[in-house]
């Protein structure tokens, strides 16, 4: 008979697992007197940025109003025209009387702006989904071209998929760039997409021919012999079961493809790791950067996985 | 209806060469019940699957209604509408329903509305007896059912011909009843039917002739009556003195 067992005392065995392992981690980076400046991070997500208010003429300040943490200043010049600004109370350079030339600083204002790290975050993003996407549909027709019963898109397809798998994507990325990007005249960012959607698309091939050869022939038999065309009945039997049976190591694929797109940073894009690397240079605190780096990477791969195996779920429901 | 004349299907795997069907001569008519039977490995499945052209033959011809379906000009598909088949494992598609199973063909390639695909499939389930089952997915059917609305899919094209391989053959005995019911219902209304089967009480009952094949050969083909109680082959003798 099978016994039941209580598990959570193997749950609790995980958790002190893993805060021996971030103890000794911690214990590591004390032996190297390494200092913490968690403090510094939080500025290069988002910032105050500040913007100075100038004086367009030699005027003088006739009359200043403060109205909680802002200050409108009225300027006349000489002429008697009038030029109002408003900046924040606490970067006030100018008493009410003071006279001021062409382009003195009167004030600042301030506004929410996103950080290096958050624009590397987008860009990651979009980088990502554009690749993935046409990588998809690359792939898609690669692989079925794969299965076609045409030598010529059969070799083709071949040559192509052997090509971009035994080469590295880093090698992919300097030739896209430094070759056919200096031909062809492409911005970096079409080079590195192009590199990246190419390598995807191989590997998707790859995918989508194994999981077309896996369903069973008789269904095609049995949609061909209903009078559907190959096309046909590649579109409304094979493909739908092929997709369901291939959707784990599509997935796999993607989000190996949100890391990959790393290394578009050698030609100077400057996604997540490259902001990264240039916060540092700026804040001296590397390994604050990098971990939160890593942790972005998990912030846009964990919720793929997640819609992965959700989708996953809701097509088996005919199993 | 059904023309076949020197059929030749030849598999060659490797240098091993087959002759899964020689020279095969015969005609079916209109509303006319074939059985074919035979040891296995005889190309009776071979045959049947010429005769749709899922199988490409090596020489010789098949017709029905004078479409060759050799002739380059023939698009297969608009001849493949006109004969509907069953498997002897169903082949029915998992991801769809018993209703969308189907309405597929019928959306595709005969174009029909929603409505009147719909009516149509369900007025067939009905008489295969599982119209309760029209939303339930085909893993969640016994193996009879899911024949049954395998037959209700081909029927559903309107087939002027219906070839059936080894239908019962995959089944469980209980189940294997409701199966050749629906046959014999349907050979009763007077479709023409090709059926490889092992069913012999099927062949005695219901079949207006049966063909024996050997090795690729079409050894008889006779009456039941005549077959069952006086085979002329001797390999047909042999064939019979082991399974009945």
């Amino acid at each position: 008979m099978k016994q039941k067992k209580a598990q959570w005392p193997w749950h609790l065995l995980t958790v002190l697992v893993l805060v021996g392992l971030a103890g000794a981690l911690y214990y590591a980076t004390s032996l190297m007197s390494y200092e913490w400046r968690w403090n510094r991070v939080p500025q290069y997500f988002v910032y105050q940025a500040e913007e100075s208010q100038r004086a367009s003429d030699i005027s003088t300040v006739s009359e200043l109003v403060r109205k909680g943490d802002v200050a409108e200043v009225t300027l006349r010049n000489d002429e008697g025209n009038e030029q109002h600004l408003t900046v924040a109370e606490n970067s006030l350079q100018v008493a009410k009387g003071d006279d001021v030339a062409e382009g003195d600083v009167v004030g600042v204002t301030r506004h929410w702006a996103a950080g290096p790290l958050l624009w590397g975050l987008w860009t990651t993003l979009w980088l990502s989904v554009v690749s993935g996407v046409l990588g998809l549909l690359i792939g898609l027709a690669t692989g079925l071209c794969r299965l076609s019963n045409n030598p010529t898109l059969r070799d083709l397809s071949t040559i192509y998929v052997e090509l971009v798998r035994g080469t590295p994507l880093l090698v992919q990325i300097f030739i896209f760039y430094f070759f056919i990007g200096t031909v062809l005249n492409l911005s970096r960012e079409f080079a590195g997409i192009a590199a990246l959607s190419l390598f995807t698309g191989a590997y998707v091939a790859e995918i989508i021919r194994a999981g077309v050869q896996s369903i069973a022939r008789g269904q095609n038999e049995a949609a061909r012999s209903l009078g559907l065309s190959a096309g046909q009945s590649m579109r409304h039997v094979v493909l739908p079961q092929a997709f369901k049976r291939v959707l784990p190591p599509l997935a796999g694929q993607f989000i190996s493809l949100v890391k990959d797109t790393s290394l578009v940073s050698v030609i100077a894009i400057t996604e997540l790791l490259k902001s990264g690397r240039e916060v540092i240079t700026t804040s001296f605190s590397p390994f604050e950067i990098l971990f939160c780096v890593a942790g972005l990477y998990l912030l846009i791969n964990l919720p793929l996985s997640k819609i992965a195996s959700r989708l996953e779920r809701r097509l088996a429901q005919s199993d | 209806m059904i023309e076949v004349r020197d059929l030749v299907k030849v598999f060659d795997t490797r240098g091993h060469v087959v002759r899964a069907v020689d020279n095969v001569t015969t005609q079916v008519a209109k509303g006319e019940v074939l059985v074919v039977i035979g040891p296995s490995g005889s190309g009776k499945s071979t045959f049947l699957r010429c005769l749709n052209g899922l199988e490409e033959f090596d020489s010789g011809s098949v017709s029905i209604d004078g479409l060759q379906l050799a002739d380059p000009k023939t698009d297969v598909n608009a001849y493949r509408r006109e004969v509907g088949m069953v498997f002897q494992h169903f082949n029915l598609f998992p991801h769809m329903t018993v209703l969308e199973n189907l309405c597929l063909a019928q959306k595709v390639v005969r174009k029909r509305g929603k409505k009147e695909r719909e009516a149509k499939a369900l007025a067939l389930l009905e008489k295969v007896g599982i119209a309760q089952k029209a939303n339930e997915f085909p893993s969640r059917l016994s193996g009879g059912q899911q024949q049954r609305v395998a037959i209700a899919r081909a029927l559903a094209m309107e087939p002027k011909v219906m070839l059936f391989d080894e239908p019962t053959s995959a089944l469980d005995p209980e189940m294997v009843g409701e199966v050749l019911d629906v046959m014999k219902t349907l050979a009763l209304e007077g479709m023409t039917m090709v059926c490889v089967t092992h069913e012999m009480g099927f062949a005695r009952e219901v079949a207006d002739r049966v063909l024996f094949f050997d090795h690729g050969k079409l050894l008889e083909d006779a009456a039941p009556a005549q077959f069952f109680d006086a085979p002329k082959d001797p390999r047909a003798q042999a064939f019979l003195r082991q399974v009945l």
